[in-house]
């Protein structure tokens, strides 16, 4: 795969990503009931549903995890592929794709706590946990970035032109 | 982040990343050698990570899979009626409400990735271990460098204790013995992760051959 078409690959699941993180936050990602109480909870609402319960620490680690992790993703990479082709802040973009590598995936911490209520919220009218559309779009964004900085490797940052295969 | 060291001449390494040329120099125990410019790492040191821990910790990491998948996660109990729920309970639950591409994402990512990782890793150490060029050695030690990226069970473990706070709020949780195989899988990985070095063991293969 040339660096062009990778950097095209990048830049398209980028914007994807942009364009799907607003209803994957405004979407309610699952539906809690517990004996007739429906609930409909967004990623935002399940986190402050957590900080309203006292529940600060794990509150953070969620919000970290499912709100702001996806969101400087997005931000940092549109700003790396802004800049791309230019001599600009070069270790400073590798810093960041680094930093970016290597915390990206903890996005997923939704999707699996998502799988594992809707695994034993199965108890019929006392309890249950339904997922909703927003976790399609919610996992839809994760792949796009993931799938957007698999594609554009750092070496594209020094060498914009050159063979990204040969260094990650 | 993969090391890359690529050696230009004796004395002179190249950064593969944005191609500067750092000199050469012994490493002691534990230490590296970054680029001056990008900070890739170049070079570093065997710090006492060898085939056999990383083969020990492989073959320990797929037992510690099929363990996890195998027992329960946690129960969770409201008005006197009990659910459990196993790795792949979750899989099939959203599968069967309609969001089979969720199902798949987690089916990947908390058992497939974390099951093939190991089993690539374990193929890469044994041949570094027997010093042999075993069949598909290199197109295994790419896999597992892809599959790493994608081997997610220490982000499972976060979510199993996220998920227990969050049900003990609707009813009772009370943990289950998979759940301890989850954290050790957690750890496992973590420690593969620092004592795999593909490119030591490609290099010893290369000197081998």
């Amino acid at each position: 795969m040339t660096a062009a078409v990778r950097l095209d690959l990048a830049r398209a699941l980028v914007v994807a990503g942009i364009v799907l993180y607003v209803p994957a936050n405004i979407l309610p990602v699952m539906t809690i009931t517990v004996t007739g109480d429906v609930e409909p909870l967004t990623v935002l609402g399940g986190v402050q549903e957590l900080y309203d319960s006292g529940l600060w620490p794990v509150a953070g680690v969620v919000f970290l995890a499912s709100i702001v992790v996806p969101f400087l993703k997005l931000a940092c990479l549109s700003w790396i592929l802004l800049l791309h082709g230019t001599p600009h802040l070069r270790p400073q973009r590798t810093a960041v794709y680094r930093i970016l590598h290597q915390v990206g995936t903890w996005s997923m911490i939704d999707v699996f706590l998502l799988a594992i209520l809707a695994a034993v919220g199965q108890l019929g009218i006392l309890a249950s946990v339904q997922p909703e559309p927003g976790g399609l779009f919610f996992a839809a964004v994760l792949l796009c970035t993931l799938f957007a900085a698999e594609f554009y490797k750092p070496t594209l940052i020094w060498n914009p032109d050159g063979d990204p295969q040969t260094a990650q | 982040m993969t090391p890359c060291p690529k050696e230009s001449d004796s004395h002179w390494l190249e950064c593969r990343l944005c191609r500067a040329s750092i000199r050469d120099r012994d490493l002691g125990r534990g230490e590296e050698l970054r680029c001056e410019r990008c900070s890739e790492l170049v070079k570093k040191a065997n710090g006492g990570a060898s085939p056999q821990a990383a083969l020990a910790l492989a073959l320990t990491g797929l037992l510690l899979v099929g363990l996890a998948n195998a027992f329960p996660i946690l129960s969770f109990d409201v008005a006197g009626n009990t659910q459990s729920n196993k790795i792949i309970t979750g899989v099939f639950a959203l599968r069967d409400q309609g969001y089979a591409p969720i199902a798949a994402l987690v089916f990947f990512c908390a058992i497939a990735a974390p099951a093939l990782h190991f089993a690539t890793v374990a193929y890469v150490a044994l041949a570094g271990c027997v010093r042999a060029a075993l069949p598909g050695v290199r197109s295994a030690a790419h896999a597992a460098e892809v599959l790493e990226a994608w081997s997610l069970a220490p982000v499972f473990a976060i979510a199993c204790v996220v998920a227990v706070v969050k049900l003990d709020m609707l009813g009772t949780v009370d943990w289950k013995s998979g759940i301890a195989w989850i954290a050790m899988l957690a750890l496992c990985s973590l420690a593969l992760g620092q004592v795999f070095d593909r490119e030591a063991i490609e290099e010893m293969l290369e000197e081998a051959t």
